[in-house]
């Protein structure tokens, strides 16, 4: 094999890798894709739902054989305090198929097998650990003492772009730019599931909570329903977790104990737990999106969006996936690869990906540090609701009264004015 | 729902353990001048743990959920100065996600 050329390699057969493999076997050339998991996916976790516009954009067709979950069609922001909660459910007849919950071993392994199926070559087990870098171009890559040439490299290593900071093609990823985030997946029957969300079968639930659950923490936890399981966990900003010298696998464990939380997972069995980072600084962390013979896509180019209600990654993933095999292949027409050459690359991308990544690139300073929104506020909420829901005999007061009660001496005004301002113009 | 120890929560999940070579290396002496030891409360797994009694630091990579927020934390792991070093265990090693 090591004589071979291949005409691109790409490194990572995750959503972003699978998908530029699969439009470029599309399209004919000679696609190798190295993966470090004994099996597409082996590696991936997720909360997590995926935004199926991008699918659609990669399969029309194919994309509805595609291993999906549950279509959320329930949507439930909450405001945590230690015992009480503040929820705001909604609940759509339908979202067109907009989302839907995932689980990556799945999703992976069946994009990866799409991408086979189109013609591309998949070696799973296989860590690549290594550029071969000729005058500043990438020619290749190097796993062990094994080297594979290949015109063009596509990193789609995921958010520890290890391959990609180590051939000094990209500035390595900051700890204030990450946020990780643990799971839990409980097993439960598909009937309690339905049950217990008040679900159509095949319809699904997305919460988003802040909170006590990361122990006011800038982060929050999540919980989506996946056909016969529930997939629970939180996340947190790295650099504000080392700060806050909280246990992170304790707190992780301990949401299972929240009475908001815990009746969903009741009799649930743990059927696996894991965990894994998230590049959350936006555009301002945005790294060089490409290098003579390389591009870089997904989680390893930090292409994610976390808005406070949507987070998104992996749509973004597929959409780069996409772009990178565009521009691929029109280097490869022109037989030219360096990264004037692959500018289409960005070009493709600021339709939508950086566009959005440039929306919101305020949201993640303004998550790090306005600390009500993860303290003050979710107990505001809950004393507030509760104080409305009085009743003792005492004097009732109208609903104005009952704010300014809760309010007052909590915190200065100024404070939450800042706070909506600031939200109002980052989120 | 009990809270289970991270033994348990760890044996639920299927690892492919390369038990002899670690892809994590830490110089656990030098970790002993560490000012804020952030892996022993950041680390999903707790992996690493300070022995209090011996008074130094405590590391198992078998059980390693390989997210790499111990690499971010820790500036020495982040750098790679001399003595440690981090990557992903090589042919397919470590954990493997079923449900991911």
């Amino acid at each position: 094999m090591s004589d071979e050329k291949f005409q691109v390699i790409i490194i990572g057969a995750g959503v972003a890798g699978s998908a530029a493999a699969y439009r470029l076997a599309k399209a004919g050339r000679e696609v190798l894709v190295v993966d470090r998991g004994k099996a597409p996916g082996a590696k991936n976790m997720t909360g997590g739902r995926l935004y199926t516009y991008a699918l659609k954009q990669l399969m029309p067709e194919e994309w509805q054989e595609a291993p999906l979950e549950r279509e959320v069609t329930r949507e439930i922001v909450m405001m945590m305090t230690p015992d009480s909660a503040v929820a705001v459910d909604s609940s759509f007849a339908s979202m067109n198929r907009q989302s839907y919950t995932v689980l990556r071993a799945k999703l992976d392994a069946w994009m990866a097998a799409k991408a086979e199926e189109a013609g591309a070559m998949m070696v799973a087990g296989s860590t690549v650990d290594g550029l071969i870098v000729r005058d500043g171009k990438v020619c290749g890559v190097k796993i062990g003492e094994e080297e594979l040439e290949a015109d063009l490299v596509i990193s789609a290593e995921g958010v520890n772009a290890i391959v990609a900071e180590r051939a000094g093609v990209i500035k390595p990823v900051e700890v204030k730019n990450v946020a990780v985030g643990i799971k839990h997946v409980f097993r439960l029957p598909e009937a309690t599931i339905n049950d217990r969300f008040n679900a159509a079968p095949g319809q699904g639930t997305a919460m988003l909570c802040v909170g006590e659950c990361t122990k006011g923490v800038s982060g929050g936890a999540f919980l989506y329903t996946n056909q016969d399981s529930i997939s629970l966990g939180i996340v947190v900003d790295s650099l504000s977790w080392k700060n806050a010298r909280l246990p992170i696998a304790e707190v992780a464990e301990n949401i299972k104990q929240h009475p908001a939380i815990a009746r969903y997972i009741q009799g649930g069995q743990l059927i696996e737990y894991s965990a894994h980072l998230i590049p959350e600084g936006g555009i301002k962390a945005l790294p060089k999106l490409c290098a003579d013979g390389f591009l870089l896509t997904g989680d390893a180019a930090g292409l994610v969006v976390n808005s406070g209600i949507t987070v998104r990654g992996m749509d973004y993933a597929i959409m780069s996936g996409i772009a990178a095999a565009d521009a691929a292949n029109e280097a490869i027409e022109a037989g030219a690869y360096s990264a004037a050459a692959l500018k289409g690359y960005e070009t493709r991308l600021k339709h939508l990906v950086l566009k959005d990544l440039e929306t919101f690139k305020n949201a993640h300073d303004y998550m790090v540090h306005t600390r009500h929104v993860f303290t003050t506020y979710p107990n505001l909420a809950a004393a507030m609701m509760k104080n409305m829901y009085t009743v003792d005999g005492s004097p009732a007061k109208r609903i104005a009264g009952v704010a300014k009660q809760t309010i007052s001496g909590k915190l200065p005004y100024f404070d939450v004015i800042k706070d909506i301002v600031k939200g109002a113009g980052s989120l | 729902m009990k809270n289970l120890s991270m033994d348990d929560r760890l044996a639920v999940n299927r690892f492919d353990s390369d038990d002899h070579n670690s892809h994590i290396i830490v110089d656990k002496t030098a970790c002993k001048t560490c000012p804020h030891r952030a892996c022993t409360f950041s680390c999903p797994a707790e992996r690493y743990k300070w022995d209090t009694v011996n008074d130094v630091l405590s590391f198992d990579h078998v059980g390693c959920l390989e997210c790499g927020n111990c690499r971010l934390v820790c500036e020495r792991l982040n750098q790679g100065i001399e003595g440690y070093s981090w990557n992903y265990p090589r042919h397919g090693k470590g954990i493997i996600f079923r449900e991911g």
